[in-house]
């Protein structure tokens, strides 16, 4: 089962994700701080993590650059989910080893879950 | 603190009964909806009331005469001064009047202290908390940029310069210099109440010379403080730069609320930093003695 890792705050909006997600061949696996997060990624090694920018503890660009330092992670795409603007997320993204980011409010159910699945098979 | 407000669906609580766990849960819900939401936890807001000297019995908690939390609103105290922070509104009750009314009795703790200069800083393009700090009789000063840098950044070599570390007390005499009028976040008594603080100072080859102030976190560099005291203070704040990120190649970098028009600006992107946000800062008053002249 293909494993994704969700780092996420905000309790309504890791409900939302794993509703959208539901009746597909994803586990859904939650941290909800950045420590746990980094943690989790470790423990687990999973085939993608969907990483929220505004954290409590430590936020999530500083978060994805703990991820890309380790080795063990290299070949899952880390991706922020993000309300900044466009061209903020970009800078970040490019700034931080991000794979790419998916812009929220998640508003059409049918584009979040296309965007995952081209992240999943991004080689 | 006033239990109610003239709007009597609103009472008015003084933060410090509550705890930090409270305060950041009823902060946290303010900022759900937020492009940048900066959601804290218990320890990081601690440290935020100890570092930027916020006066939990000066700050407030809006509530309904039921009990249910509405808001939260900061007030943070130096000398003959005062900041407001953090105010929230939680999203499904905002335009009923608790902003204003936090806002009100921040001002009027503050003008019980015989406080005249008020400080604050929003978010830039936040067009309903602007609109209300103008009716109150804020008025823009600036803009402020808060900027980031990977710790993926390509590295930089250091720049030839005669360069010197400082402890955390020869810093703190520096930031204590003349440094213009500064955000709160970035005063001097920002840096002398946090912790891990140190510094470094360089002179270069043409006689150029400045240092940077920085608190060094377990994996962040933040809270810089700097000048130029001779020469170009891009050219000085990029050799600052390149010795610092060579000592903490590892380490991710946050800085807040640099001045726009800061000279030193281009030095930071030269070296990688990309912008986060932008904030306008906004005072209430004329400027205090106490900031005029530091």
């Amino acid at each position: 089962m293909t494993k994704i890792l969700l780092v996420e705050d905000i309790p309504d909006n890791v409900a939302l994700v794993r509703k959208l997600l539901s009746g597909r061949d994803y586990e859904i696996i939650h941290a909800p701080d950045a420590e746990t997060g980094l943690q989790m990624a470790l423990d687990h090694i999973p085939d993608l993590i969907l990483l929220d920018l505004g954290l409590p503890d430590y936020d999530g660009q500083t978060l994805a650059g703990w991820m890309r330092a380790e080795s063990v992670l290299d070949a899952t795409p880390i991706v922020a989910v993000t309300a900044w603007p466009e061209e903020t997320a970009k800078k970040m993204v490019e700034s931080y080893g991000f794979d790419g980011y998916i812009c929220k409010p998640i508003i059409k159910v049918s584009e979040f879950i296309a965007q995952v699945e081209s992240f999943l098979k991004t080689p | 603190m006033s239990p109610t407000h003239p709007n009597t669906t609103i009472k008015l609580i003084s933060a410090s009964r509550f705890s930090y766990e409270q305060l950041t849960a009823i902060y946290n819900q303010t900022r759900v909806d937020y492009m940048v939401p900066m959601p804290m936890n218990a320890a990081r807001l601690a440290e935020y009331v100890t570092t930027y000297d916020v006066s939990l019995d000066h700050s407030a908690v809006a509530a309904t005469q039921d009990g249910e939390m509405l808001g939260v609103n900061m007030l943070g105290l130096r000398e003959d001064r005062a900041w407001i922070t953090r105010l929230g509104v939680i999203p499904n009750t905002r335009r009923s009047g608790v902003g204003q009314a936090l806002m009100e009795s921040l001002m009027e703790q503050a003008a019980r202290l015989s406080i005249k200069f008020v400080m604050l800083e929003v978010i830039k393009n936040n067009t309903p908390a602007y609109q209300l700090f103008s009716k109150l009789g804020f008025y823009e000063v600036g803009e402020l940029l808060v900027l980031r840098r990977s710790p993926s950044t390509k590295p930089v070599d250091p720049i030839v310069a005669d360069a010197q570390r400082m402890d955390r007390t020869d810093s703190l005499v520096l930031v204590g210099r003349d440094r213009g009028t500064q955000p709160w976040t970035n005063q001097s008594e920002s840096l002398t109440n946090a912790f891990e603080v140190s510094g470094l100072r360089l002179t270069l080859a043409d006689g150029s010379r400045g240092w940077m102030v920085y608190q060094r976190q377990k994996f962040l560099l933040t809270r810089f403080a700097f000048k130029t005291e001779v020469g170009d203070p891009a050219t000085v704040a990029y050799a600052l730069l390149s010795h610092l990120h060579h000592q903490y190649p590892r380490l991710d970098t946050q800085i807040e609320n640099i001045q726009i028009n800061d000279p030193h600006l281009p030095a930071f992107y030269e070296m990688g930093y990309v912008e986060s946000f932008r904030r306008i800062e906004m005072w209430h008053g004329t400027l205090p003695a106490s900031l005029s002249v530091k």
